[in-house]
């Protein structure tokens, strides 16, 4: 034993604490709660999580030379807690991890959006009457006029390849196609009724402050708004998995730009559940106009080419 | 999670860690920080990459007579930001004292 070490723990003797075992109440509140906590986290990583918290409780019944359990009731509810905190959290995680980049969350968001600029603009109206005259006064009257050209600007302008998807297999009662199809409608709609939600609660003070004359704003930012909220729109749509839908990740470049009349170079985002890959190449030619969509078929390891 | 936006507990977490300390107790024991704080700051350190752990080998548990024990410690990305936290909570050092002995 060092000198060190036998100076530590006379220091802890000289604190004059007992060493306190966990009594009877605390083990049995920890014991009870454990199994419940164990049902907030995700099934993969539960024994493990077990396995962890069942090792921490025998250290705090057999070490722990500082603590002092003055409460034991007070302490069993505390430790209860971070057992349940800490379970709740990996669940959380784990959930929150599931859903991101999905095509769900996505639509959730933009609608969570557009509810929050609407309510904000229902806020500054005052009234629900004044809120739906104004809505639709301002939708008829100019954010069509302004929405119809500015989508088929965008839409002509898109700088990726025009949106389609080939797949036929089914997933659900769907096939990937449909569901494709809907997802990119339902975010368009989406983006469209945030662009306009967005602006009229952005320009809802100018035009309390000087009425009418707050249109010549209004109009500008509707076409901004629409031009960049599809060519989002788009954008995103390529960027995803035509299989689960879900964001592409990993870009990786390949191909060095030197080459580029040579070999293929570019980058390439794949799916994290495996489905396919996504080339985008550096150089658009007549050998490459958009990007590539390549789909690994689940049941064989051949590549097959789609788009 | 960079080191601009590290709470104080989790300086104090990765303060421990570098000290030594190696698993959820204790550092509850030398931070004084509550289990529903320590825990969960642990797992999401792990996440973003500041912390690693391991299980301890069975043997050498058994030899103790205890259950195996998941060990934490710093990552190359952890020490950078335990040393930036040091440097912005110049206090840390005095509240985290060194490990000397072995937890039971």
């Amino acid at each position: 034993m060092s000198p060190r070490k036998s100076e530590a723990e006379s220091e802890i003797e000289d604190l004059d604490v007992p060493v306190v075992a966990l009594r009877q109440e605390v083990r049995g509140i920890c014991g009870r709660v454990l199994p419940f906590a164990a049902r907030l986290t995700p099934a993969q990583r539960r024994n493990e999580w077990l396995r962890e918290w069942r090792a921490e409780l025998w250290c705090l019944q057999h070490g722990g030379r500082r603590v002092r359990w003055d409460h034991d009731v007070m302490s069993a509810a505390s430790l209860a807690y971070g057992m349940m905190a800490d379970a709740a959290w990996l669940g959380f995680d784990a959930a929150l991890a599931k859903r991101r980049g999905t095509a769900s969350a996505c639509l959730w968001v933009l609608a969570a959006w557009c509810l929050v600029c609407a309510g904000l603009e229902r806020m500054m109206m005052g009234s629900w009457t004044v809120f739906w005259s104004v809505l639709e006064t301002h939708f008829l009257n100019g954010y069509i006029f302004i929405a119809a050209p500015a989508i088929f600007a965008s839409a002509a302008t898109n700088p990726v390849r025009p949106p389609r998807c080939e797949g036929t297999h089914r997933r659900g009662w769907l096939t990937t196609k449909a569901r494709w199809n809907l997802f990119l409608w339902a975010k368009v709609a989406l983006t469209l009724a945030l662009g306009f939600f967005a602006c009229m609660a952005a320009t809802a003070p100018l035009r309390m402050e000087i009425g009418r004359w707050a249109d010549w704003v209004e109009m500008p930012l509707f076409a901004v708004t629409v031009t960049a909220g599809l060519r989002w729109a788009l954008l995103n749509q390529e960027q995803r998995c035509q299989t689960c839908l879900r964001m592409l990740k990993q870009p990786t470049r390949l191909g060095p730009p030197s080459y580029n009349f040579l070999e293929w170079s570019g980058m390439e985002l794949a799916c994290s559940d495996g489905h396919g890959q996504l080339h985008v190449p550096e150089m658009r030619g007549s050998w490459c106009w958009y990007d590539l969509w390549v789909e690994r078929e689940s049941g064989s390891e051949t590549v097959e080419r789609i788009a | 999670m960079s080191s601009g936006k590290l709470s104080h507990s989790v300086a104090m977490i990765l303060k421990a860690l570098s000290l030594g300390y190696q698993f959820g107790f204790e550092i509850m024991e030398v931070t004084g920080l509550p289990s529903g704080t320590v825990y969960p700051a642990l797992r999401r350190l792990e996440r973003d990459g500041l912390v690693s752990s391991q299980w301890e080998a069975e043997a050498e548990a058994f030899e103790e007579q205890r259950p195996a024990r998941r060990y934490y410690e710093l990552t190359k990305v952890g020490k950078e930001a335990e040393m930036a936290a040091t440097q912005r909570y110049p206090l840390l050092a005095r509240l985290v004292p060194e490990k000397l002995g072995k937890t039971l």
